[in-house]
């Protein structure tokens, strides 16, 4: 899979002196969705931005479909679709005035307006001005505009901001959707972990402006797997330390017995030597640490 | 050229129904609106003032007020309300992602603003038309109907009020696309049309931007009919400058949208 979005060693800093952003090396590969995952203030908007050349690349290179996104600007855009953001929307206009500029812009069939509007649910605004809308119908709207004329890229940072648990689950089954009927890549910024978990394929974590971790949720999980453990608490902790140490690479964390954990299996057969050696197993923990968790250590490492 | 004009239909899309079409069409029926109530209510010192060459004399006291400060204050709003379209409605990020020159962003936007003063000139001038007809349809006294027009000199005025506003155009719009506060350009377009027409005696006042339209008026004559006026020439040269300095400001600022 070539990658459609690349970049090499972005550094951006809006004051002198600050780095906003520091050596960010983005991949995206054709066919997925990229979770762009990092708190506020991380460096996500930023790097989007830049990307859709609204900030002028300091330091880096930019690609976007094989191509340096400087000097080829007019022809990746038409290829791109985005939401960054607020909705860009004009409050004075309709739904379908509102993708009539673009469509306008574009030169796609008219029909296409009626399809957004319909992939996205609003086919039933009529007269209705997008100043009156709700948010969770203006957050729709703009990715309707942003899909109105097919992109192959779609850039959405916060699409779900603001938005009702049901709007969540409804944009995000849109992003599954494109993802897999249109083979959409869709790079999708969030700060909120288990959304990302819930719909992307690859993974990056940007904190501070640096990106921590990049790869695939496969990856992510094999991490995830090697930081899980199983806390054992017994009537003789050091008895027992000595006992597993035979078998497994335990260890004693502040008077707590961890044993790292890579199957259930492995659980089964540390309760069995405990008790067959006379020592009472009060409580087995396995302590899976989660999508949140790893989130938090990572985050946290890098303070 | 064509994506140029698929960017200048997509202006005109945004400014349907927006305040800056309404301000056109009401800032070209205001003084029209207030000489039939004038006429209408005061008809005897109208229709006697305006007994010879009634059309003359009705354009050229509606002339007076447009130049010296309707048509300046509605191109200083209108460069401001286009702009705050984009402004107001977080728009200029996905319009500097969309798939635009910038040339065609920046263009399209300064033509659409261009057009509406025209429209405003050209409704300006049917408007003034309709009300002189009615006023005499209505009441006797006023012999408009039977009295040469001179349509060409209307004609020339028009043109030349056009071209004597350009810089005033051309500063506002620059103006209105640094300042994201919709204030900050009205404000100091309104100040320097003041500070103009104190200074209207002045000797250098050829170099005064916001006095162009008022000297045109005043300096109407058939004689000057044809030529430019060296206060006209000035808005042209302002007019390029100003506008490529406006342009080239808006390509290499760092951020956008």
């Amino acid at each position: 899979m070539s990658a459609i979005i690349k970049t090499e060693n972005l550094d951006f800093a809006f004051q002198p002196g600050v780095k906003t952003l520091d050596q960010v090396s983005l991949s995206v590969p054709e066919g997925a969705i990229y979770g762009f995952l990092g708190p506020n203030g991380a460096g996500k908007t930023t790097t989007l931005r830049l990307l859709l050349g609204l900030l002028r690349n300091q330091h880096g290179t930019i690609e976007l479909f094989g191509q340096d996104f400087s000097r080829n600007r007019i022809m990746i855009l038409k290829k791109l679709g985005s939401l960054i953001e607020q909705p860009s929307l004009y409050g004075h206009l309709t739904a379908r005035e509102n993708l009539e500029i673009y469509r306008v812009i574009h030169q796609c069939a008219k029909s296409r307006i009626d399809e957004v509007l319909q992939i996205v649910g609003l086919e039933n605004t009529g007269r209705k001005k997008a100043r009156q809308f709700s948010l969770g119908m203006k957050q729709r709207l703009s990715i309707a505009v942003a899909l109105v004329h097919e992109p192959e890229l779609l850039l959405l940072d916060e699409p779900t901001n603001g938005l009702d648990p049901n709007g969540i689950i409804e944009v995000r089954e849109l992003i599954k959707k494109l993802n897999r009927e249109q083979h959409t890549t869709i790079l999708v910024s969030s700060h909120i972990l288990s959304e990302v978990e819930k719909m992307a394929t690859h993974v990056g974590i940007i904190h501070h402006g640096k990106l921590l971790f990049q790869g695939t949720m496969a990856e992510l999980q094999l991490m995830k797997k090697s930081n899980a453990n199983l806390e054992i608490e017994t009537s003789d902790n050091a008895k027992a330390l000595a006992l597993l140490q035979q078998a497994f690479a335990v260890q004693e964390v502040e008077g707590r017995i961890l044993l790292p954990l890579n199957n259930r299996e492995e659980s089964a057969q540390a309760n069995r030597i405990l008790v067959q050696n006379g020592i009472d197993v009060y409580a087995l923990h396995p302590q899976h640490s989660n999508l949140e968790q790893l989130f938090l250590d990572i985050t946290s490492e890098n303070k | 050229m064509s994506s140029f004009i698929h960017s200048l239909q997509s202006e005109f899309i945004k400014t349907k129904r927006s305040s800056s079409f309404w301000l056109s069409v009401i800032g070209a029926l205001f003084i029209p609106v207030i000489f039939f109530l004038m006429y209408t209510f005061k008809a005897d010192v109208f229709s006697k003032d305006m007994a010879d060459m009634p059309w003359q004399k009705h354009f050229m006291r509606g002339w007076q007020s447009l130049s010296s400060f309707l048509l300046p204050m509605f191109a200083i709003l209108t460069c401001s309300l286009v702009v705050q379209i984009e402004y107001k409605n977080n728009g200029w990020k996905q319009v500097f992602a969309s798939p635009q020159p910038l040339g065609n962003i920046f263009f399209s936007k300064y033509l659409s603003i261009h057009g509406m003063i025209i429209f405003c000139i050209i409704l300006f001038n049917v408007f003034m038309v309709i009300c002189a007809v009615a006023v005499s349809l209505i009441n006797s006294k006023y012999h408009f109907l039977h009295k040469p027009f001179n349509i060409v000199a209307i004609m020339k005025l028009s043109v030349k009020t056009y071209i004597s506003i350009l810089a005033i155009m051309a500063i506002q719009y620059w103006l209105s696309l640094r300042f994201k506060n919709f204030i900050a350009p009205i404000g100091i377009g309104l100040g320097l049309l003041i500070t103009s027409l104190i200074l209207l005696q002045w000797e250098h006042i050829d170099w005064v931007p916001y006095a162009y339209p008022i000297l045109t008026f005043m300096k109407a004559s058939p004689k000057n009919g044809q030529v430019l006026l060296p206060h006209e020439l000035h808005s042209i040269i302002i007019f390029v400058v100003v506008t490529i300095a406006a342009f080239l400001d808006m390509k290499y600022r760092k951020e956008r949208g």
